[in-house]
């Protein structure tokens, strides 16, 4: 745990509880409540079946919204990721497709494909933050910029056909539980530790706290800067790994919707849009919470426009906290 | 200095030369007229969005409010009811949705992001429930109205026209427009000069609102149909219009007209005639969205000059300091 | 027009207004002079609504004036023109000049263009600024902005204008327009104060004079009763307590770092010293003559045209990083702002110069061991309060408190050179002390420390020599043994020291 989440952290002093609802954990609480509350609501959720689809759905998301928390720390946005997801998967489908990939058939068609999928990420990342910290644009309108951009590109290049024949090595890393859990909770453990461990991500912090003492204190401000923006891209493009595994294609729309989500789970979790706060615990809080929704309002045989609502809904309370426990701890 | 903050409309000219010399069909004026006609929806809810940008918000929710809008005149329209009260209907929506970020920016004090994110979800959903997640095909006489012209005009234009003259006229002739000016610029001052910023911030999410509405209706008079994705992603080409328009994201800066306006023309420009030109359909977002780049930098490029001229200095150089060296005195000393 | 009578105001207890009075007519000038801190701030703000007194009365026009936010002094007719100007620079003159109150077309609300700009224009007429009513603000100089502020105090039918400093930014000429400017107002009946350091301003413009120190009003009267000696004199007038710490000059200690003709154009100019191992150096100078800019520059924060920087006899090309590797440590003078991350945790604050150093591997792993028992005996050395734990934010803290974190921070990397601006603002006796102790255990254990301050007997009390600025230039330097407040001051003011005396 960060400095940061410890100051935050009620158990220490024992605090009470309506200070726990306004801690990084009331979303766990509220998840660990809706599961109980849905269980008997819907037959099929705590089944051993659905739990593991629970959890595969989760884990790209997971990944993404690790990569876009580390932006949010340094105050930055980046609304790219999901293009970069897009962009990632085709090209690495069209390294590695049987059908018609470069590297078809061939041993090295797997691991040249993830290459090549993380490759996109660092480039349209590094195209991100170098827009923001040498041209110094606003993160929002740039990212905006390269989500129209690589997005674009990505359909172009395919003419917006899926591309199939992904080897089964590969398919496998996204599509079976333990692999794909195993990778997701790798990025975001290794995130999380980077974060608070190291150097790197407690320098993150503080430029998201005052950029200016950061800056005066001997921090590279822009020098990481630019490295979250080439994380988040990184990690939008093993989220990419996953999520074209788990469809079987390269499609140049995978991800498309969302993005509101990443941001979402982050902001859900506890991270803050003026930066310096936030943890890739809570953004997994987050992420986890809003799968259980979406799954469990699904299984509840709930319209799609009931899951939106409710979404909305969420998001707008937890922003709402948010905004009360600013206030408390400015107080 | 001024060639700076004008960069986004000299980057129109320059693609309005661009595809006149590349297709001379593009000049035409039936083409320019088409051109104005497939821009109306997208510059409607930009005017609206510039003006929460002019405070330093921004307003998420645009494109699901078109949605709603569409939904319940579409919904009014295939029940029968007469126009007027789907107009009525589709501001009333704009009211309420508008309403509902005020109160989530300015009484929650929700981060304007966050806040039209969330009802952005509740308005998708919302819709979502009232087309029952189906595509709505809608009769005929509604497809008229994007057809229909006034003494030659065609509808949507005279709307667009009739939102923007108003727009602008409130930005620039109105004390309450000049307020919103002062409030993007430092919102800590105008309330110090007296101004009720609260009444000024919530007004311009109404303003938002109320654009979308209508936009989402008269996007609907021209496709006709009201389909699931109806309206997703406008949020981000309203948004893209007025930056392209010189409205900065920063607050106090940017015009309806001609900013805006010739932001979400360009846009439809470059569309059209990459269109007359046979180019790539896919190649669109390409182009559109490294334009958008290009003129965000040179604002942005713009802002940062302006900044480093306003920096206070101290030794004013052509004072003559009080026993101060000989050099700096302002007139002219032979010795 | 205006009086006051007895006004005190005290902070947290500690009086900082023991019974301030005047009276002031129609078509008179007040000059209001004191040292930084001697309360005329206060004072202002009181006449402005921002805060009641907590003793004494005021009279506008000869019935209570009793304002309770800023908007009912402005409407009792009191207006001020700050030094920090108040205006919108995207909008047009006109626009700021009626900015509340826009004359409409009738009772529409739509502003009657015509009307406005004949308004404005007539406005501008009376203070004499020839910019149409059309032109932005943003793109008018430092001077012609003061004159639409006075504009726009005329516009509110003003009967009191306050100039705060109003001619720190202006240029001789401007300075000469604004004068004649409140010379008009007077003849039309209207009470102005006018505070400044510029001593021969004040005898030069004002009718009466109220000269406050320690929040004191030591003297007052007509101008005829005072010259710019006396002035000073009355404005000094203080002793020191016994608040620093004892310490022993350094004797020809060997120089540490070297400054050159750094000139910076509209910053400073031709700046030349140097600073000794061991050696406490102050940097006296009105607010705005250019000492935190001249820290900047050292410290590579802002760039410089023209001169040398040598450290420890190697040259420096100052930039953050850069400087601190040499050994360079600079406290700003907005701790808010620049020195702390407020809503870090403490801990994470006193980290965050040192971090580097506690990293190990290609990854920069913390070493969080080390770095904890390199926090807690930095937390000692500055004797931070043990009541707040590490995981705090430092914006919980008081602001001594807070200043011993920034200190502390900087202290962990070991620096040869201290810069330290306005090290002790806004920070009570106790910790002020105990920060006076800390810089002098400093510079005797062989650091060479720069110390910037507003107070003059704060740099007696701690430097062993101390540089004057005026405008961006060393106007005078004095030894401990010639320290002069008068002198000091006079420099400050920007006269030309005596011959002989720079050396």
């Amino acid at each position: 745990m960060t400095a940061e989440a410890t100051a935050s952290r009620p158990s220490r002093s024992g605090l009470r509880w309506g200070r726990l609802l306004l801690s990084d954990y009331a979303v766990l609480v509220l998840s660990a409540g809706w599961f109980v509350g849905v269980m008997p609501l819907a037959p099929g959720f705590a089944t051993w079946e659905n739990l593991a689809n629970l959890v595969g759905g989760m884990l790209p998301l997971l990944v993404v919204a690790t990569g876009q928390t580390l932006v949010l720390i340094t105050g930055g946005i980046d609304l790219s990721v999901t293009s970069t997801i897009a962009l990632a998967s085709v090209v690495g489908a069209r390294v590695m497709s049987g059908d018609s990939g470069w590297l078809g058939g061939s041993v090295l068609a797997v691991p040249a494909g993830v290459a090549a999928m993380l490759a996109v990420g660092a480039a349209v990342g590094g195209l991100n933050g170098a827009a923001v910290t040498v041209l110094r644009m606003p993160p929002f309108i740039v990212t905006l910029t390269t989500m129209m951009f690589v997005s674009g590109f990505a359909i172009w290049w395919t003419q917006s056909r899926n591309i199939g024949g992904l080897p089964a090595g590969f398919v496998a890393i996204g599509a079976r539980t333990l692999p794909a859990l195993l990778v997701a909770l790798g990025v975001a453990g290794a995130a999380h530790a980077v974060l608070t461990r190291s150097l790197a991500g407690r320098w993150a912090y503080a430029i998201g706290h005052n950029p200016r003492a950061a800056f005066i204190s001997g921090v590279p401000v822009r020098r990481v800067t630019l490295l979250v923006y080439v994380a988040c891209g990184c990690g939008a493009a093993v989220a990419s790994v996953l999520y074209t595994g788990r469809l079987e294609a390269g499609s140049p729309v995978h991800g498309q919707r969302i993005l509101l989500d990443v941001i979402g789970a982050a902001v859900l979790g506890g991270t803050s849009l003026f930066g310096g706060r936030g943890t890739v615990v809570g953004t997994a809080f987050g992420v986890l919470f809003l799968g259980l929704l979406d799954n469990s309002l699904n299984l509840l045989n709930l319209s799609h426009f009931t899951i939106m609502m409710t979404k909305g809904a969420v998001i707008l309370v937890a922003a709402w906290m948010d905004t009360v426990r600013r206030r408390l701890d400015t107080a | 200095m001024l060639a700076l903050r004008g960069a986004p409309l000299v980057l129109c000219a320059v693609v309005f030369v661009v595809f006149g010399l590349l297709a001379p069909r593009f000049l035409e004026g039936a083409n320019l007229v088409n051109i104005l006609v497939q821009s109306s929806s997208t510059a409607i809810v930009a005017i609206g969005m510039t003006f929460v940008l002019l405070t330093a918000g921004v307003d998420l929710s645009v494109g699901a409010l078109m949605f709603v809008a569409a939904a319940v005149a579409g919904k009014l329209a295939l029940g029968g009811a007469p126009l007027a009260v789907a107009v009525v209907a589709v501001v009333g929506v704009g009211l309420g949705g508008g309403l509902l970020n005020a109160l989530l920016v300015t009484r929650l004090g929700i981060v304007a992001f966050i806040a039209t994110l969330g009802t952005l979800y509740v308005e998708r959903g919302f819709a979502l429930w009232l087309t029952e997640t189906r595509a709505m095909n809608l009769p005929e006489s509604v497809l008229g109205l994007g057809t229909a012209r006034l003494a030659g005009v065609p509808l949507p234009v005279v709307i667009l026209a009739g939102i923007l003259a108003a727009a602008h006229g409130v930005l620039t002739r109105t004390p309450y427009g000049r307020q919103i000016y002062a409030v993007g610029q430092n919102l800590e001052a105008a309330r110090k000069a007296g101004i009720a910023t609260g009444r000024i911030v919530a007004s311009v999410y109404v303003v938002s609102g109320v654009c979308a509405a209508v936009g989402g209706l008269v996007s609907l008079a021209q496709l006709g149909a009201v389909s699931p994705t109806f309206g997703t992603a406008k949020e981000f080409g309203a948004i893209a219009a007025a930056v392209l328009g010189g409205t900065s994201l920063f607050g106090g800066r940017g015009q309806v007209f001609p900013g805006t306006l010739l932001g979400a023309v360009l846009i439809q420009t470059v569309e059209n005639g990459l269109v007359i030109l046979n180019a790539d359909p896919y190649l669109y977002p390409l182009i559109t969205s490294g334009i958008i780049f290009v003129a965000v930098l040179l604002d942005s490029a713009g802002t940062a000059l302006l900044a480093s001229r306003s920096r206070r200095r101290i030794r004013v150089e052509d004072a003559p300091v009080p026993g101060g060296p000989a050099r700096h005195r302002a007139d002219p000393d032979p010795a | 027009m205006i009086a006051c009578r007895g006004i005190v105001k005290r902070f947290g207890g500690v009086p900082v207004l023991r019974g301030v009075s005047f009276a002031l007519s129609g078509g008179r000038t007040l000059g209001l002079v004191g040292e930084n801190g001697a309360g005329k701030t206060t004072l202002m703000n009181i006449l402005g609504g921002h805060y009641p007194p907590d003793e004494g009365r005021m009279w506008l026009g000869g019935v209570p004036y009793v304002p309770r936010h800023p908007q009912d002094a402005a409407r009792c007719g009191v207006a001020f023109i700050h030094q920090e100007l108040n205006l919108f620079g995207n909008l047009s003159i006109a626009e700021n000049l009626f900015l509340t109150a826009f004359p409409t077309v009738g009772r529409l609300p739509c502003i009657h263009r015509g009307n406005l700009r004949r308004r404005a224009a007539a406005l501008l007429e009376e203070v004499g600024l020839s910019a149409g009513p059309d032109t932005p603000v943003e793109r008018l100089s430092a001077g012609e902005q003061q004159l639409v502020e006075i504009a726009k105090a005329l516009s509110l039918d003003a009967r009191l204008m306050i100039f705060d400093e109003p001619t720190t930014s202006l240029t001789r000429q401007e300075t000469e327009r604004l004068f004649a400017r409140m010379g008009q107002l007077r003849v039309r009946g209207l009470s102005l104060i006018y505070i400044s350091h510029n001593l021969e301003d004040v005898l030069r413009l004002c009718d009466d004079i109220v000269v406050l120190r320690d929040g004191e009003q030591v003297g007052g009267g007509p101008r005829a009763a005072f010259t710019v000696d006396r002035l000073v004199s009355m404005m000094v007038g203080r002793s020191i307590t016994r608040l620093f710490p004892a310490r022993a000059a350094p004797v020809s200690a060997p120089p540490l770092l070297e400054v050159r003709h750094l000139t910076q154009p509209g910053m400073v100019a031709d700046i030349t010293f140097t600073l000794h191992r061991g050696e406490v150096l102050g940097l006296a100078g009105l607010m705005g003559s250019g000492r935190s800019e001249l820290a900047r520059i050292l410290f590579g924060l802002d760039p410089f045209a023209r001169g040398e920087i040598r450290l420890a006899g190697r040259p420096l090309r100052p930039a953050p990083r850069r400087s601190i590797r040499r050994g360079l440590a600079l406290v700003t003078e907005n701790r808010r702002e620049e020195g702390l991350c407020l809503e870090a945790a403490i801990a994470d604050n006193l980290a965050l110069v040192t971090l580097a150093a506690h990293a190990r591997g290609p990854f920069g792993w913390l070493e969080r061991a080390g770095l904890r028992r390199a926090i807690e005996g930095v937390r000692g050395a500055v004797r931070l309060t043990p009541t707040a734990p590490d995981a705090a934010p430092a914006s919980t803290l008081s602001g001594g408190n807070q200043q011993k974190v920034v200190l502390a921070k900087w202290l962990l990397a070991r620096p040869a050179v201290w810069i330290l601006d306005e090290p002790t603002r806004g920070i009570d006796v106790g910790a002020k002390s105990e920060l006076y102790q800390l810089i002098s255990d400093l510079a005797s254990e062989g650091t060479g420390v720069l110390v910037i301050s507003s107070e003059i007997e704060e740099l007696f009390g701690l430097c062993d020599r101390i540089l004057v600025l005026s405008r961006g230039e060393i106007r005078d330097e004095l030894a401990r043994d010639a320290f002069d407040r008068e002198r000091v001051l006079r420099a400050a003011l920007g006269e030309r020291p005596r011959p002989g005396v720079l050396s």
